[in-house]
């Protein structure tokens, strides 16, 4: 199966973020709990863990670039042969844990 | 190379970075640039658009100061007249009522006094604007502050009017009111790489039209993007000027576009009698008598603690959207 990562929400007053960093490059196998992205909002930083497992296979956003609240991050993948789309819509949303600080 | 090769002329920032860098810029220019204010040091400003000043320019040119409003821009005003260029930060615009005296009294008149021996160049940077927290916190009270000869007023609504707002603050002779609001904070936008200032005096057209003229200024500018929106569904297109600068108004910018629109409608989060569209709507019926007008305001009563009454109170796109098709319909 193949998960898009997108911008968790609602948080309040957020619309936007920054990507501050990246916890693991393409082909890193992220555990439930381990952080994947840290996301950076106009007065907090938000940690990005993953709630299953997951193999990191596209990262769509790189550190410094903006994306919108529910919009895709990264592409994910159950194990790593699975063949990734060409379009990103309409793909799985990959369930994680947020917290904002 | 084309266009798409070219490096981009602009960055994206939050709000509160578009003032941390103005201001870090002109304090790396110019040594006389001091911040005064509570919470600008350690914390990094309320809304955190302090963030790296004290470390880059130590506690001697970045101050806490006392909670006490007339203290903070006494030493603001003083300091200007001694020589500096301080910025004196008030948290929220209804404090601005506590330092009337050293702001109006002197600063704004300094100048007048000693026949142009002593400028007063302060900046007041406060924030207006109603965002749940009550009656004493949420006031926006530009209009009084208009009514002040040789006071400049500036209200930006993105990052990057803020930006080269406060810059030119920074290098003028003041004092200037720099106000911006607590709903802009989360807003991002772009801004431009390259240093650059931009002119008191100079509204910005943000949005073009042919039916009717929308003034607005800082967070409002917002609710009238959104409101031409959904009027140009209807095919009604708004033309909406985006004020910029208060004190002075750009009136003729405004009168030109309402003369060739033929309707004006003034939004502004300030009360409606004697204010920001009151002066606007004047001066612009004054070059066109015949043109149509109307006014959009906070209603006449303190803004509530209440959510839902603070949000009945205070301007929104429904009740712009409504003053558009009622004068349009008149």
């Amino acid at each position: 199966m193949i998960y898009a990562l997108v911008v968790p929400g609602p948080i309040e007053d957020v619309e936007e973020v920054r990507i501050l960093e990246w916890h693991g490059a393409p082909a890193t196998r992220f555990a439930s709990g381990d952080l994947i992205v840290e996301l950076e909002t106009h007065k907090a930083l938000v940690e990005v863990r993953a709630a299953h497992m997951g193999i990191l296979r596209r990262i769509l956003c790189a550190v410094g670039e903006w994306q919108k609240v529910g919009q895709p991050l990264a592409l994910f993948s159950d194990n790593e042969s699975e063949a990734l789309p060409d379009v990103v819509s309409g793909q799985e949303i990959m369930t994680v844990n947020f917290e904002v600080t | 190379m084309t266009s798409s090769e070219r490096p981009p002329a602009t960055r994206r920032l939050f709000f509160r970075e578009a003032i941390a860098r103005a201001l870090a810029e002109e304090m790396e220019r110019d040594p006389r640039v001091i911040l005064l204010g509570q919470d600008v040091g350690a914390f990094g400003g309320s809304y955190k658009e302090f963030t790296g000043l004290l470390d880059r320019f130590g506690s001697e040119r970045v101050r806490d100061t006392p909670v006490s409003e007339a203290a903070m821009i006494g030493l603001g005003v003083g300091a200007a007249g001694a020589g500096l260029r301080p910025i004196v930060s008030i948290t929220y615009m209804d404090f601005l009522m506590l330092g009337l005296d050293p702001l109006v009294n002197y600063a704004a008149k300094v100048r007048f006094k000693t026949g142009g021996l002593i400028t007063a160049p302060v900046v007041i940077k406060t924030t207006a604007g109603a965002k749940g927290q009550g009656v004493a916190h949420s006031q926006c009270i530009e209009a009084w502050m208009m009514n002040v000869p040789g006071l400049k007023i500036v209200a930006p609504s993105t990052p990057g009017d803020a930006y080269g707002l406060l810059k030119s603050a920074l290098r003028g002779d003041g004092p200037v009111l720099f106000v911006d609001h607590k709903r802009l904070f989360p807003v991002a936008g772009e801004v431009p790489i390259a240093q650059s200032l931009i002119p008191f005096g100079a509204a910005a057209v943000a949005h073009k039209g042919e039916h009717v003229t929308i003034t607005a200024h800082s967070y409002m500018t917002q609710v009238a993007m959104k409101a031409a929106e959904i009027l140009l569904a209807e095919g009604i297109s708004c033309e909406i000027i985006d004020l910029r600068s208060l004190a002075p108004l750009d009136i003729e910018l405004i009168a030109a576009s309402a003369a060739q629109t033929g309707a004006l409608v003034t939004l502004d989060e300030g009360q409606q009698t004697c204010g920001v569209g009151a002066e606007i709507a004047y001066q612009v019926r004054e070059r066109t008598p015949s043109l149509r007008v109307a006014r959009v305001n906070t209603l006449p009563a303190p803004v509530s603690s209440s959510p839902v009454l603070e949000a009945a109170s205070i301007p929104n796109v429904d009740r712009l959207a409504d003053a558009v098709r009622r004068i349009l319909n008149a």
